[in-house]
């Protein structure tokens, strides 16, 4: 741990059933993003980025490629002395039943041991499934600033929508006087972003406390931060501006793919200042065929086209055959889209067998069709 | 494998005009993501080779930064070690610089290395190739030296100053020579030699007592009729990058899944260090074919039958054909280039029109601006 004595945790248990197929076998945090990179990299190359050494990541739902993955720290450059990621899986203890986490909340509980043994000042839950970059040593700077007990990172979202958010109501100061789930009536726009700092001493105090409530759905929205409210802690939101999506769903999925088509997009994984790092693959670069037609497209290592690609996002080592049309779609990394297939407006899973001459998807559709079996 | 590999830098035969003057051989650009040396040190460490040497003729820091602890090519951390020597008091001197001078100033390494056997070759020379198979025929064959070779019969334009072999029924090699390209078929010796390593302290130290000019090819062809040498025929892809147009041209060729897939095998695995670029994008404008791209890139124009680089970017109207772009470029709007070759860093903004030919490509230097 360096000199900003901040040790991150990564909620990286989700299943994402929205998202059907794609995390039939692999967690919502391992599941791919914009050609090379997976989702829980964004939170990761994050850490590296504001200077955070050691990582927990708490896994939990199909968990295998997620362990393994995130174990490699080096991909992030976080294989230094004094950090690393750690992972950690709901165990077997002594003193207690072995217990799935239960929550958010009891997810960090689970794992008071390994925090003690680090000793950290403060405490940054993250969760694996957004996309965004942030810096949280500005986030850490305010939260001391501020003298605060916790620190709630919070996005302006359109009023209309903000019943389907966590949304905090602060005074002028920022201070958090109230905590709304999903409000019919919100009095404010600001979301949680489920980030948060907190001192540590505190919040193991509140952890353990909520443990022993039987009540308690052990979430840090539910049971944590109202109880923190409450008992009068200092909670301040954090306002962040710029590119953050949630992506629960097959269509969400699928637009923060379309977003890195946008020339201007605030996401901009060029910025040289702020990589997004992931697993580096042994694949020759990408070529583009005597007969391709590519445009508007974001395509990656190993993919060979010989097709015609739209508006569509390739991942690695993406075939596309002669004849064949790929039209506003994301193709995941090892599919091969056969000779004269067209997918169109669709998610095609990893490592897919699309056979010549199929058709997937339609230009009209009100919702992006997920291809997760090869074949047709 | 018990046998130390070293990788070896080329003699004055090899003259890469321009990219040759800011970095050495082994760390020239290769197929936009890698450096020339992938290819070797891969081969060495896809063999079973835990402990490389790469000697480095001049300006190292490209190299050092590039190969890292070794840990990209699968080399162990703790038992393995990828080390880069060079005889930094022979940096200022052409001629003296020879790798016989360069192996006895590091030799307290090679000494200490306790592989019985080493498999040295150069870098410029690309092809798969498994040593296991090379260190078997060696054994079974009792030879002293086994010299890796390639049948060719593109000599007249091919391998030019490439030292040539000739092998008697037995694949004993009867005497070396050069190519000056006046045959076509003639059988090229790789410069990839494996041998025991008290063999090769031997002949290190013969070499030196020579002639202090003498290189380790030298003192080989001078012992063609007191050891027993013998060839390996590699057959399948061998490339050789001794000029600008021979690293064009093969470059060129290499561009086909068809060629590629021949030198980058899916069971070979060729390996080198992430630079952590996002993918390549392609604008609404952006039209390319018969390319290669890496990522990172920028397409707003027209690019065809080229390879780039990283982090290169192609503004509107532009027009790229038949070029290598090296990385770190822009090629501003409306600018036509044809068989250029686009040094790392340059960008060509305020030209028309640029233009080569296939066998003598024009070279925009690092960093220049035009």
């Amino acid at each position: 741990m360096r000199s900003n004595n901040m040790v991150a945790m990564i909620l990286a248990g989700g299943r994402g059933t929205r998202l059907f197929e794609l995390t039939s076998k692999v967690a919502k945090p391992a599941v791919n993003f914009g050609g090379k990179y997976r989702i829980i990299d964004f939170p990761l190359s994050n850490c590296a980025n504001s200077d955070i050494s050691t990582v927990g990541v708490l896994t939990q739902y199909e968990s295998i490629l997620l362990n393994s993955y995130v174990a490699r720290d080096h991909y992030w450059g976080l294989d230094t002395n004094d950090g690393g990621v750690y992972v950690l899986t709901p165990r077997e203890k002594a003193q207690a039943d072995f217990e799935v986490y239960q929550g958010t909340a009891d997810a960090i509980t689970q794992n008071i041991d390994f925090l003690d043994s680090i000793d950290p000042e403060y405490v940054l839950i993250l969760s694996g499934d957004h996309i965004y970059k942030m810096n949280y040593a500005k986030m850490l700077g305010y939260h001391k600033v501020k003298g605060a007990d916790a620190t709630i990172a919070v996005l302006e979202v359109p009023m209309k929508e903000a019943s389907r958010f966590g949304i905090m109501n602060t005074d002028k100061d920022n201070r958090i006087v109230e905590f709304e789930e999903k409000p019919a009536n919100p009095k404010s726009n600001l979301a949680s972003m489920g980030i948060y700092i907190f001192t540590y001493k505190t919040l193991r105090k509140y952890l353990i406390e909520d443990a022993k409530n039987k009540e308690s759905k052990h979430d840090f929205g539910h049971d944590i931060i109202p109880q923190y409210i409450e008992s009068g802690k200092n909670l301040f939101a954090y306002q962040f501006k710029g590119y953050w999506k949630d992506v629960g769903t097959i269509d969400s999925l699928w637009e923060a793919n379309m977003d890195l088509l946008n020339t201007n997009n605030e996401l901009d994984l060029a910025d040289n200042t702020w990589k997004i790092y992931t697993e580096d693959v042994n694949a020759l670069p990408q070529y583009i065929g005597p007969d391709a037609e590519v445009e508007n497209s974001y395509i990656t290592e190993g993919c060979v086209i010989e097709g015609c690609v739209k508006n569509s996002v390739l991942g690695t080592n993406v075939k596309v055959a002669k004849g064949a049309r790929v039209i506003d779609s994301v193709i995941m990394p090892g599919t091969v889209i056969g000779e004269n297939a067209n997918v169109t407006r669709c998610i095609v899973a990893e490592n897919m067998k699309i056979k010549d001459g199929a058709k997937y998807g339609h230009k009209k559709s009100e919702h992006i069709e997920l291809v997760a079996k090869s074949g047709k | 494998m018990n046998a130390l590999g070293i990788i070896n830098f080329e003699d004055n035969t090899v003259e890469i005009d321009g990219l040759g003057e800011y970095r050495p051989v082994p760390a020239m650009v290769f197929m936009g993501r890698y450096r020339i040396i992938d290819i070797m040190l891969s081969n060495m460490t896809n063999s079973g080779i835990n402990s490389v040497q790469v000697y480095c003729k001049e300006k190292p820091r490209n190299l050092i930064e590039h190969l890292g602890s070794g840990q990209r090519y699968n080399i162990n951390s703790k038992r393995g070690k990828l080390r880069v020597l060079y005889g930094e008091k022979m940096f200022s001197s052409l001629v003296y610089n020879t790798d016989i001078e360069n192996f006895r100033l590091n030799m307290q390494y090679i000494e200490r290395d306790p592989n019985p056997y080493v498999v040295i070759a150069p870098s410029y020379f690309v092809y798969p190739i498994d040593f296991t198979t090379v260190l078997k025929q060696h054994l079974d064959t009792n030879a002293d030296v086994t010299v890796l070779y390639t049948s060719t019969n593109e000599a007249k334009t091919s391998f030019l100053n490439c030292d040539v072999v000739t092998v008697d029924k037995e694949k004993k090699i009867t005497a070396f020579g050069k190519n000056r390209g006046n045959t076509k078929n003639r059988l090229i010796s790789l410069e990839a030699y494996v041998m025991r390593k008290s063999l090769f302290i031997d002949l290190v130290e013969k070499a030196a007592n020579t002639s202090s000019l003498y290189w380790f090819k030298d003192i080989l062809a001078d012992s063609v009729e007191t050891l027993n040498i013998r060839g390996y025929q590699v057959r399948g892809y061998v490339a050789c990058l001794n000029t600008l147009a021979e690293y064009y041209r093969n470059c060129m060729e290499l561009k086909h899944p068809g060629i590629s897939a021949q030198l980058f095998k899916a069971d070979w695995p060729i390996y080198t260090q992430t630079s952590d670029t996002c993918p390549t994008h392609f604008s609404r404008e952006g039209t390319a074919k018969d390319s290669v791209i890496a990522n990172g890139c920028m397409i707003e124009g027209e690019v065809s039958g080229s390879i780039l680089g990283r982090n290169v970017k192609i503004e509107r109207g532009a027009i790229v054909h038949n070029c290598i772009i090296i990385g770190e470029n822009v090629i501003g709007k409306n600018v036509h280039l044809e068989n250029v070759v686009v040094d790392k860093y340059a960008e060509v903004k305020n030209i028309d029109k640029l233009v080569g030919t296939y066998s003598e490509p024009v070279y925009v230097k690092r960093r220049d601006r035009i």
